[in-house]
């Protein structure tokens, strides 16, 4: 792993940026704990600053610092994409190995059920929910309502993957050395599934943050956990771009933009360098 | 006990290619009878071209593939009765595969020896006492190798014989009765053809390991076997004693197949080869493609 | 009889389709830091004379599919000619095809140079009728009427015994010998003065392979082409070449005509590939060779058969051996056979 992230430094600028732009952002987040005020208290500075030494980002109309506002909104929009990520992988990983393995009618039933999953409009189902939930709705449901979504497409591309796997005859050779159908798929399927998984989450990451800002901004969520949706929300409300406090948009906006483009950078380098036939292709073909 | 280990009884496949409108019956196997004594020993040989039914015949023996219609008993069980773990690994600890390709029967990500020690771990019977790694270490033994030369190699590091070696220790491992080998020297370099060839020969006469070799190559297939079948589209044409078959066949196809062996030598160096082709297959015939 | 196979036209003079002097053809990889040099094809020598098929032998890791790419100008990157050079009869002085222009090169493609390969997929594009290859492939070169070149496409077809129809199906409508046959018609029908044929016939079932190989040989005997004509299958080799070189880890190791090499070998290596060969009808035992082929991205030292040869002594592993002239037309690389030459 060691070697693996010493190549990638080394021979990948892509990675390099990638990897830059993330780090700021996540050690912007992480400030979040060291944050002077509660996120959520408001006039606990004056209000309308723009950028100072003392206010670096400048003040809200509601009297909160943009530069602590933009931590926990980071914080927070980075924590939501991760969980979606995370239980959607799961979830395509445990659909896309177990289709792909078994096929037969085990593989059509969790087919159908994907496919309906790909077709289903996500954007009206979120704002139906939001409508039957209203306040009710916290983060932590909205993330695992996007990841019930998010999974479905991944699950398709792992499928096809492990159905080429069992037709070649090293699944046979496991089949007849005696390993079980588990022992199979994550011994001996899995190292040709994770550059996909890799690559996936990131651009699930990037997906599902995308769209809980635009939710976020329209106001259809939960405003009051600080995001960066939810700043762009508040900011819109207070009329922040004609009043001329630009600084309220455009910095959660930056930052939100240095996670996309660091994100999509590792996605794509990451999954360059990972791809099991680029690995093996260090074997040489001397024929 | 039970005289026959193997016993094909008419078995035929048939697979649907296509969907509801074009459909397409191909009868890959049609009704093929064969039996393996369980006393004796013996190499049988499969012989046929693409599109034969060989492989699908194999498959079918390895339980790899159901039957359309027929049986097949190993020892007397039906294999379609096999179900369950625990009857899938009596029967895998019964008869084991060899593959085509040396280089793709093992997953290249992993080191080899992986999948000897799991045979073994998953099918430690009769020999007791030898711990693994010995048990490993002998049936690399046996076929000209040992642990020491394999333990911590991926498969690419080691040449296509080496392989197929490390292939057969492996089957070893389960003790198996039945060897079913789907062509297992045809990716491998000449040099090193004839010595997996001939450990077929000792695996027979020194540990009483039946095989199936399925082949295009009657050369070897003369070479090595007791016993021959000969395959065409689907139907066994000509079976028995390996030299009698081959020295003097009797069906027109087994004919046509050995003589289209390309002797490693020059018989007449300005004898023309065009003329001595003419008729065999007349102009414009489609093959059928499997 | 030899001499006769030796100078299939009796006319030394005229000047050799293809001359291969002391090719160096490395694939030289850098990945992960770790760089890598593979010497597939390490001093080769040797020449094509007009109108003979010219075999050429090896296992997996010989080095014949690099010699192949390299002589038809396939070279990408990590594969680079280091040294030596291939003067072709028609592109003389540029000493191989990778060195001349690329219009130039485009020209030769086809009329003066065509390739049969083993997935005869390569050249037909899957998505276009069997006869719309002809048309981009040789109608540029042929030129005249269209009418005329369907009649000469027909004309040449009925030689590999393929009904016209063929012209309107696709590729995968065919089978693997129809599909085979086609390739060689189009490769065929510019008259090239030179062919390559790598593995044409080793996906093929033995029944068709004869076929195929006899309808090689006759077009090549009615054009009067060159072949040089690849596959590790002794066999095909006996019956259609008429001289054999014999590769073994990236050199030549022996060359003769075809009878003499299996009549009369002389490398060790060479011996054992021919009597280890089963034959139906012949029941004494065969054995194969001990040890390995080597790693090209280290080989042994000296000559590198030694270490599986049965008659290596002190000097195989100090020295290389050159290939030298045991006997007319029979050239071999072995010290046992040739002796510790000094010079």
């Amino acid at each position: 792993m060691v070697v693996f992230l010493r190549d990638l430094l080394r021979y990948r600028a892509e990675f390099r940026i990638g990897l830059v732009l993330v780090a700021i952002v996540l050690v912007l987040s992480m400030l979040a704990s060291f944050s002077p005020y509660p996120p959520d208290s408001v006039y606990v500075v004056p209000p309308d600053l723009p950028p100072s030494s003392t206010y670096w980002f400048g003040t809200t109309s509601r009297g909160q610092d943009v530069f602590w506002q933009v931590s926990f909104a980071i914080r927070n929009t980075l924590l939501f994409g991760g969980t979606v990520a995370l239980v959607s992988r799961l979830l395509a990983l445990a659909v896309g190995l177990i289709s792909g393995y078994k096929g037969g009618w085990i593989d059509r039933a969790l087919m159908s059920v994907n496919d309906t999953f790909i077709v289903i409009p996500l954007l009206p189902i979120l704002v139906l929910f939001y409508f039957v939930m209203r306040d009710r709705i916290s983060w932590l449901m909205l993330a695992l309502i996007m990841a019930c979504f998010g999974w479905a497409y991944d699950a398709r591309l792992i499928r096809s993957v492990v159905m080429s796997l069992r037709h070649r005859e090293f699944t046979q050779t496991s089949l007849f050395s005696g390993m079980s159908t588990w022992q199979i798929l994550t011994e001996e399927h899995l190292p040709y599934v994770v550059p996909i998984l890799f690559s996936t989450t990131m651009n699930n990451m990037v997906w599902s943050i995308g769209l809980e800002v635009t939710l976020a901004v329209l106001g259809f969520t939960d405003i009051n956990t600080p995001t960066i949706g939810g700043m762009i929300y508040w900011a819109n409300q207070h009329t922040a771009m004609v009043a001329g406090i630009w600084w309220w948009i455009a910095f959660p906006t930056i930052a939100v933009i240095m996670a996309f483009i660091g994100l999509f950078l590792l996605a794509v380098s990451v999954n360059a360098h990972i791809d099991p036939r680029s690995r093996l292709w260090s074997t040489g073909e001397a024929s | 006990m039970n005289d026959l280990l193997l016993d094909v009884r008419e078995v035929s496949k048939t697979f649907v290619r296509g969907r509801l409108l074009s459909r397409e019956k191909i009868v890959a196997v049609n009704k093929v009878s064969l039996q393996l004594a369980a006393r004796r020993p013996e190499i049988l040989a499969i012989i046929g071209e693409s599109g034969s039914g060989k492989t699908t015949l194999a498959r079918m023996i390895l339980n790899m593939e159901t039957p359309t219609s027929g049986r097949l008993l190993l020892d007397g069980t039906d294999l379609a009765t096999i179900n369950g773990s625990a009857g899938r690994l009596a029967f895998m600890h019964r008869v084991q595969p060899i593959f085509q390709n040396p280089f793709e029967s093992f997953n290249p990500l992993k080191r080899v020896e992986r999948y000897l020690l799991m045979t073994r771990l998953r099918f430690a019977g009769t020999a007791g006492g030898s711990t693994t790694a010995e048990a490993v270490d002998a049936a690399l033994h046996k076929v000209g190798l040992s642990l020491r030369e394999v333990s911590g190699r991926h498969p690419h590091e080691l040449s296509g014989g080496q392989l197929q070696r490390v292939a057969i220790a492996r089957a070893l491992l389960a003790e198996p009765k039945l060897i079913v080998a789907d062509e297992p020297v045809s990716m491998i370099d000449a040099s090193l053809r004839m010595s997996i060839v001939n450990l077929f020969r000792t695996l027979r006469d020194e540990l009483g390991i039946s095989i199936i070799y399925v082949t295009h190559d009657l050369a070897t297939a003369y070479y090595i076997s007791d016993r021959i079948m000969i395959m065409q589209k689907g139907s066994v044409v000509e079976s028995g004693d390996a030299r009698d078959v081959l020295k003097a066949p009797r069906h027109p196809y087994t004919y046509q197949l050995r003589e289209a062996v390309l002797l490693p030598e020059v018989a007449n160096v300005s004898a023309n080869a065009t003329s001595s082709m003419n008729g065999l297959i007349s102009p414009g015939t489609p093959e059928r493609r499997a | 009889m030899l001499a006769s196979v030796a100078q299939p036209h009796g006319d030394q003079d005229v000047q050799p389709l293809l001359v291969v002097r002391d090719l160096q053809a490395y694939y030289r990889t850098s990945h992960a830091g770790v760089r890598r040099g593979i010497r597939a094809v390490d001093g080769v020598s040797f020449t094509v004379r007009r109108g003979e098929i010219y075999g050429l032998a090896g296992e997996s890791s010989s080095g014949k599919t690099t010699l192949i790419k390299s002589i038809a100008g396939a070279i990408k990157p990590p594969l680079e000619i280091v040294g030596g050079s291939m003067e072709f009869a028609f592109l003389p002085g540029y000493g191989g095809l990778h060195r001349a222009p690329r219009a130039m090169v485009e020209r030769i493609r086809w009329r003066h140079l065509s390739y049969i390969m083993q997935g005869s997929m390569n050249v037909l594009n899957p998505v276009r009728r069997i006869g719309s290859s002809f048309i981009d492939f040789a109608y540029p070169h042929i030129g005249g009427s269209r009418k005329q070149f369907e009649q000469q496409v027909v004309a040449h077809l009925a030689r590999v015994r393929l009904d016209p129809s063929v012209l309107s199906a696709f590729p995968h409508e065919l089978s693997g010998g129809m599909r085979q046959r086609a390739t060689l018609a189009l490769a065929t029908i510019c008259r090239p003065g030179f062919i390559i044929a790598d593995e044409p016939t080793t996906a093929l079932d033995v029944v068709v392979q004869k076929e195929v190989l006899g309808m090689i040989r006759g077009i090549q005997r009615e054009t009067g082409s060159s072949v040089l004509f690849v596959t590790h299958d002794m066999g095909v080799h006996a019956h259609i070449t008429d001289r054999l070189a014999i590769m073994y880890a990236g050199r030549l190791v022996e060359e003769a005509a075809t009878a003499e090499i299996f009549g009369n070998p002389l490398h060790p290596y060479t011996k054992n590939l021919i009597s280890s060969l089963p034959r139906i009808g012949e029941d004494a035992p065969r054995t194969g060779l001990g040890g390995a082929p080597p790693n090209l991205a280290d080989p042994p030292s000296g000559c590198r058969f030694h270490p599986r040869c049965p008659l290596a002594s002190e000097i195989c592993s100090r020295k290389v051996p050159v290939m030298r002239e045991a006997r007319s037309g029979h050239r071999v690389a072995c010290f046992a056979v040739n002796g510790d030459d000094p010079a």
